[in-house]
């Protein structure tokens, strides 16, 4: 039987989002193929790290002290002596060996790629994208450059960091004025649709800007799209990709903001962080479903995704044209309730998951990663040629 | 620690007099049962599975007697200890505290038998009243007997019967001389037509309710190996459930001609009902799926389009006869479709309900018996394009036949071409799951020690499309 390891938590402005994602479905569905021993690792908001399976049960956080029961436990310590051990400090060390490792971490450190670094080190097999694609995609303006580059629509943006602004905010607010309103001024590191402002005239604009300044050290504004369609695609796979069905969300407010994507409609048993407001398939017509389609397969590649992602698209309404929004490396709960409806299961989700971070990982062993030089032998001696 | 062990000092734990007292209760307080279940039970903390016992001021008293009784019999034991002079006082004190559990567990059959002979008389009085009032009653009286299918003939024939007459039914399975007397109790006397269903516990049984109900017209559901756990031989059954036939004698019986052994007691003078019709009527064109069950019934010139929500054509037989009756009532045809029109599904009884990923749950937990999973294996089978789930603990009560029926209820599962079958750990699913191999099952088979484990599982495991069946419950009496 195989040892998974599910981490989240973490410090991350979805912090909660994330222990929901960790238990439906990644939990409830490992649970349900009766193969694997789970270990829920869970991260505190002040980062210190505990393992217990009492966790695997949703209801522990559920408990309003929650927090208080886990202070008595011992922290647990991380060994990375080739591959991962967690080890229960004292008299005698408790040691759990891991297989694969689950992240289960939204936004800041989980899914920004710092947790996959960390994993690469430990030389465990993960799930989900690799460090690079992972902090590629966590900033939203290094995504719109990139796949501008590779010739994706993206819609018009400026960018900046918060020093640049406070020095001198005259050339930014000159380049936003040759965008046209209404703008959407965005954090570029979070997610959930946390610090967005959508923006209608050029009175509302500066605002909005310290909204997300407060949040983030680097800011995107950018286009809104006319007559918006939004729509996302999440897709799996390493090199041979599946996509699962192309989804429409059918919000009430005009943003799709934090509060309408996970409290709103809210509280479905089976939905796990989504709610019931979204068409499976969207109905856009075969033609604009085919070029999401390829669209989504093309920035997956480009930004070198493995395992799993999603991508957001926004369609202008009247000209078709479809652009590509941003790239989330940890759908929330994996975007279960797409892949069911496309005909993939929870069980059968996390098992080709796990499949395919085994795969990866066993690719990246084959690799030579050092090299053999008397480079030491010729330090401080004639100079190296 | 080994155990046989554990399991004999479960009788030392407080919570065993809490075990007594919930096998009582769930055995409805009748002491074969309760004894049937003490003698199999090996560890007494892990009685309480499916539910809890529920404070009802008989079991409190029951929980307090047992208590004190404990406490007495301690009492006895230090007592004898200590004022004893003689030395087989050991003797007897070891005896009275290692056998106070025992003690506890039989006395606790003494106390059931007295409320018994207390409640004698009283339910004599109480059913003799009801017995004298329905017999000043002018309604009809429709009795219904069989193994399986009683409460879904009823709920049929209150749905297509009530749907122009004032129809009257007891509730739930309100099936003993007790239940129905109080259901007689509050009836109004304005009722047409009063329907009873007859439950069949024990040799004899109907014979009395038919002697309290006086019906007018029976029906036979069919005759199987529920309850042979307490009939031993399915022929005592079926004798039992005859009763019915006997006191019948000319009047109109009918008798379920898709059952084998019901069938082969008929007399002349007894109708006959099956999927393909009744006495004169003839089924057409029956058809079945999620949305539902239609067809079209003849007689000669006469045709009748009717079109019910209820699944499976195992469902047009019992339709047909409430019908039937309806025709013979007097009702019009639009009458009866519309009668037929307004049955559905009733609660746990193959009622379908669907998700919002798209996911069809069929509750059928309210079917333990092998006729009931013969006919939801069919429905299963005529479902094209969904991906199908069978989920079962099996059956409790099959007695020897055990073994038999649940291999027979693999290989249909098998035949069916099922495409998932998930086993609750039991002590007769090894048996399904040896019926599936017989048959070369070629679909997956998924265990779960529980049945909550496995419904928070299925969420995990289905997708759009799928159906899934839920099969019988399994009471704690038979972990």
């Amino acid at each position: 039987m195989k040892t998974i390891a599910v981490i989240f938590g973490g410090r991350s402005a979805e912090h909660d989002v994330s222990i929901i994602t960790a238990h439906i479905p990644i939990i409830d569905s490992l649970k349900a193929t009766g193969n694997f021993d789970i270990w829920p690792v869970y991260i505190t908001k002040e980062g210190d790290w505990y393992a217990d399976k009492a966790m695997n049960d949703m209801a522990f956080f559920k408990q309003p002290n929650y927090e208080a029961v886990l202070r008595k436990q011992k922290k647990i310590q991380l060994s990375f002596d080739n591959g991962l051990t967690l080890i229960w400090p004292g008299l005698r060390n408790k040691k759990v060996k891991i297989d694969v490792v689950f992240p289960s971490m939204h936004g800041t450190y989980g899914e920004d790629g710092s947790l996959m670094g960390l994993l690469r080190m430990a030389k465990v097999p993960f799930v989900g994208c690799d460090m690079a694609a992972s902090a590629v995609a966590m900033d939203k303006a290094f995504t719109k450059q990139i796949l501008e580059h590779e010739g994706v629509s993206v819609v018009p943006f400026v960018v900046f960091t918060k020093t640049d602004y406070e020095k001198d905010k005259k050339p930014f607010l000159e380049k936003i004025a040759k965008l046209n309103y209404p703008l959407f001024v965005k954090p570029v590191h979070l997610g959930s649709s946390i610090g967005i402002t959508k923006v209608k005239d050029v009175a509302q604009l500066e605002n909005a800007i310290e909204v997300a300044l407060h949040y983030d050290d680097k800011v995107l504004v950018e286009e809104g799209v006319e007559n918006l369609i939004e729509v996302t695609l999440p897709i799996i796979g390493n090199d041979e990709l599946k996509l699962a069905s192309v989804e429409r969300p059918l919000n009430k407010s005009e943003l799709f903001d934090f509060n309408a994507k996970y409290l709103s409609g809210g509280g479905k048993k089976s939905g796990g962080v989504n709610n019931a407001y979204s068409e499976i398939p969207a109905s856009i017509g075969d033609e604009l479903t085919r070029e999401v389609q390829e669209l989504g397969k093309k920035t997956y590649k480009i930004l070198g995704c493995a395992g799993i992602a999603r991508v957001d698209f926004l369609i202008d309404g009247s000209t078709k044209k479809v652009f590509v929004n941003e790239v989330n490396l940890l759908p929330g709960s994996l975007y279960a309730h797409n892949w069911k409806k496309s005909g993939v299961s929870g069980v059968e989700l996390v098992t080709k998951l796990i499949a395919l971070a085994e795969e990866r990982f066993a690719a990246e062993q084959k690799l030579t990663h050092t090299f053999s030089s008397d480079i030491l032998t010729k330090v401080g001696g004639p100079k190296v040629q | 620690m080994n155990s046989t062990l554990k399991n004999f000092i479960s009788r030392y734990h407080p919570r065993y007099i809490r075990s007594l007292v919930y096998m009582a209760q769930q055995s409805e307080y009748h002491i074969r049962d309760y004894l049937a279940w003490f003698w199999r039970t090996r560890d007494f903390l892990r009685v309480e599975q499916r539910k809890t016992l529920v404070k009802t001021p008989k079991a409190l008293l029951l929980l307090v007697l047992s208590f004190g009784g404990l406490i007495l019999l301690y009492a006895f034991a230090l007592w004898v200890l200590l004022v004893g002079v003689v030395w087989w006082k050991y003797l007897v004190f070891l005896l009275v505290v290692l056998g106070a559990p025992f003690i506890l567990a039989y006395g606790l059959v003494v106390v059931l038998f007295l409320g018994r002979l207390m409640q004698w008389p009283v339910e004599y009085l109480l059913v003799d009243y009801a017995k004298r009032k329905l017999q000043a009653h002018k309604g009809l009286k429709i009795a219904i007997a069989g193994s399986f299918g009683k409460t879904t003939m009823r709920e049929i024939l209150k749905t297509v019967l009530g749907a122009t007459k004032k129809v009257s039914a007891p509730p739930g399975s309100y099936n003993t001389p007790l239940g129905i007397s109080s259901f007689i109790r509050g009836l109004k006397g304005d009722e047409e037509i009063l329907i009873f269903e007859m439950g069949e516990y024990y040799k004899g049984d109907i014979q009395h309710l038919c002697a309290l109900v006086r019906p007018d017209i029976g029906i036979i559901t069919g005759v199987n190996e529920a309850h042979l756990e307490k009939f031993k031989d399915v022929e005592q059954t079926r004798a039992t459930i005859f009763e019915l036939a006997d006191y019948l004698g000319d009047k109109p019986l009918y008798i379920n001609g898709e059952n084998e052994l019901a069938r082969k007691y008929t007399h002349a003078g007894n109708i006959f009902y099956t999927r393909t019709g009744v006495g004169k009527w003839k089924v057409e064109r029956a058809q079945t799926g999620l949305q539902g069950t239609s067809f079209t019934l003849r007689n000669g010139s006469e045709e009748l389009s009717v079109r019910s929500h209820l699944l499976g054509l195992h469902q047009v037989g019992p339709l047909v006869v409430a019908a039937h009756i309806a025709s013979k009532l007097g009702l019009t045809a639009e009458q009866i479709e519309k009668g037929i029109d307004a049955s559905k599904p009733f609660e746990h009884r193959l009622e379908p309900k669907m998700d919002a990923q798209g996911v069809t749950t069929l509750d059928d937990s309210y079917n333990g018996n092998p006729d009931g999973v013969r006919a939801v294996t069919e429905f299963l089978s005529s479902l094209q394009g969904h991906r199908r789930w069978y989920v079962t603990p099996g059956l409790v009560e099959m007695g020897p036949k055990k073994e038999e029926i649940h291999k027979e209820i693999g290989r249909q599962l098998a035949r069916a071409g099922i495409e998932k079958v998930i086993l609750i750990r039991t002590s007769v699913t090894p048996f399904i799951f040896a019926g599936l191999q017989e048959e070369n099952y070629s679909g997956e088979v998924i265990w779960f020690d529980k049945a909550l484990d496995a419904f928070s599982a299925l969420p995990n495991l289905t997708v759009k499309g799928d159906t899934v069946l839920l099969q019988n419950d399994w009471p704690d009496q038979y972990a």
